[in-house]
């Protein structure tokens, strides 16, 4: 147990040795990496507040049903609550309708025109498309409403915004494993004596390839840390602008809009440090023949 | 202690070793002399296996090197001492440092590193130049420090290749005398070398090899001319 600490402690001391002979290939390593993870992390931000928004737009979503003169609305608004899709019925009868129209709008004194209309609560906002139909089908509602295109078209987005993230990390992830690469081969090179030496004196391989593989995630730990200012600045100096806006436009929306960037940052670290090991395990394989 | 059983080794069909008997008894001193290219190297190389022979057996210690896996080469490599030509020090660490480096590596506790650092530099005459970088040591000192580095970790089998290649005639002669005097205390000395008024001042064991075929196996021998 001690030994191996032992030998811990020396892979430790010869990681940060291989970085201070790296010298600035390290900050160039490290800002690509910074780049690859802030979009990476920039996308995860925005999509999950996207996902949350559009939850957040569900949970307003409710279906209007008009009715014919005919029909009695409590009858309706029973018959409607036992499907199962439905939370709550609320019943605005046309007189309701009328008199809260003629007190916002003064309009001038003519018959009702307005129908008898049930608001409808969902259980869940993806049960909109369910209970639409159903609604349909029922010859006591003439016509009904809701606002799903803008929760569609949100969403769509939202698998846009994944998808071209996505793709770009992963462009600049490999783009960053080429330059992890070149760097740990230089040092590799530099220190090919130390190398040949431990080797031939019997120093197994996890000694002599594991401070180049801690050197890459120290680069993919660095660069995480880096894209998490990053994403912070962004944070602190842009959400509130954003919420001002969004708060004009639908007050509601903007209650628990928010994803931690603890999360975030968590993943980028991770990705950071699976990118940066992974290349330099590679490369030391590679080039490192024992 | 080191044997070699009907050993060939052929790089892309043309033979470096020829079908190689040999035996090196425990704490036998022995000379591997011939000319360039005679597969001296070769055969220290299959040694500390570096490489494996195209047919036969290469046995040290009873243990047949080539059934040995990839992660049992280190064990074996700790089992020896292997001296180079170029010394192989590195130039940023101190003398202490340099025959300390593979046991912190093998994390061996920093007292027993002192202990055994100290012991294999009196062994070689060098306790004074242990806080002296390589770059400040003549040649033989930085062998001196090669050879402290070799028997560091106390291995039965030293394995010297061409030691004195880049000495002259006087250190030349106090290195393999040094490595004499190892050999006296129970370890197994092999020196690959074509240095021949060196292994003919010594009077030791010669085996000489001649375009990859034993030409020669004498004690107290010398290194003749017609064997190169």
């Amino acid at each position: 147990m001690l030994r191996s600490l032992r030998i811990f402690r020396r892979v430790c001391i010869e990681t940060l040795l291989g970085l201070r002979a790296s010298g600035w290939s390290n900050w160039l390593v490290v800002s690509i990496l910074a780049v690859a993870l802030t979009i990476f992390g920039g996308v995860l931000q925005m999509t999950m507040t996207l996902k949350n928004l559009v939850n957040a737009w569900g949970n307003q979503i409710q279906i209007s049903a008009y009715l014919p003169d005919s029909a009695d609305p409590k009858a309706v608004a029973h018959e409607i609550s036992r499907f199962s899709e439905v939370k709550q019925v609320e019943i605005v009868t046309k007189d309701v309708a009328w008199n809260e129209m003629q007190h916002t709008f003064k309009v001038a004194s003519v018959d009702n025109p307005l129908p008898n209309t049930l608001h409808i609560k969902l259980s869940s906002p993806d049960q909109v498309e369910v209970l639409a139909p159903k609604l349909r089908l029922m010859s006591s509602i003439e016509s009904i409403r809701y606002p799903l295109k803008v929760a569609k078209k949100i969403n769509d987005f939202r698998h846009f915004l994944e998808l071209a993230g996505l793709f770009v990390t992963a462009a600049l992830s490999a783009a960053t494993l080429t330059v992890i690469g070149n760097t740990i081969h230089l040092v590799i090179k530099a220190r090919h004596k130390e190398i040949e030496i431990l080797s031939l004196m019997g120093v197994g391989p996890f000694y002599i390839k594991c401070p180049f593989v801690f050197q890459g995630a120290v680069y993919g730990a660095m660069a995480a840390l880096l894209a998490t200012a990053v994403l912070l600045g962004i944070h602190l100096y842009i959400d509130p602008y954003v919420k001002d806006q969004l708060f004009s436009l639908a007050p509601a929306l903007t209650q628990n809009l928010e994803y931690s960037l603890v999360p975030t940052s968590l993943l980028m670290c991770a990705l950071g440090v699976v990118v940066g090991a992974g290349g330099s395990l590679w490369t030391s394989g590679r080039y490192i023949k024992l | 202690m080191i044997r070699l059983q009907n050993v060939c080794k052929n790089y892309g069909g043309s033979p470096a070793l020829s079908n190689i008997n040999l035996h090196i008894g425990l704490g036998e001193f022995a000379f591997l002399v011939g000319p360039s290219g005679a597969g001296k190297s070769t055969l220290m190389r299959l040694l500390y296996r570096e490489e494996v022979p195209t047919s036969g057996n290469v046995l040290i210690s009873g243990v047949n090197l080539n059934r040995l896996s990839k992660g049992q080469i280190p064990l074996l490599r700790r089992r020896l001492g292997i001296i180079f030509q170029d010394f192989k020090l590195l130039n940023s660490q101190t003398v202490f440092n340099n025959v300390a480096y593979v046991l912190r590596a093998l994390g061996v506790d920093e007292r027993e590193v002192n202990k055994r650092v100290s012991s294999a530099l009196a062994v070689v005459g060098l306790e004074h130049k242990r806080d002296s970088y390589p770059t400040e040591l003549s040649g033989g000192e930085q062998q001196r420090v090669g050879i402290a580095r070799a028997i560091v970790n106390g291995p039965p089998v030293l394995l010297a290749d061409e030691p004195t290649g880049n000495l002259d005639p006087a250190t030349s002669l106090e290195i393999v005398q040094l490595l004499e005097r190892i050999s006296q205390r129970g370890t197994t000395v092999l020196i690959s070398t074509h240095d021949q008024p060196i292994v003919n001042a010594m009077r030791r064991r010669v085996i000489a090899l001649k375009g990859g075929e034993l030409v020669a196996d004498v004690d107290n021998g010398f290194y003749e001319l017609e064997m190169a």
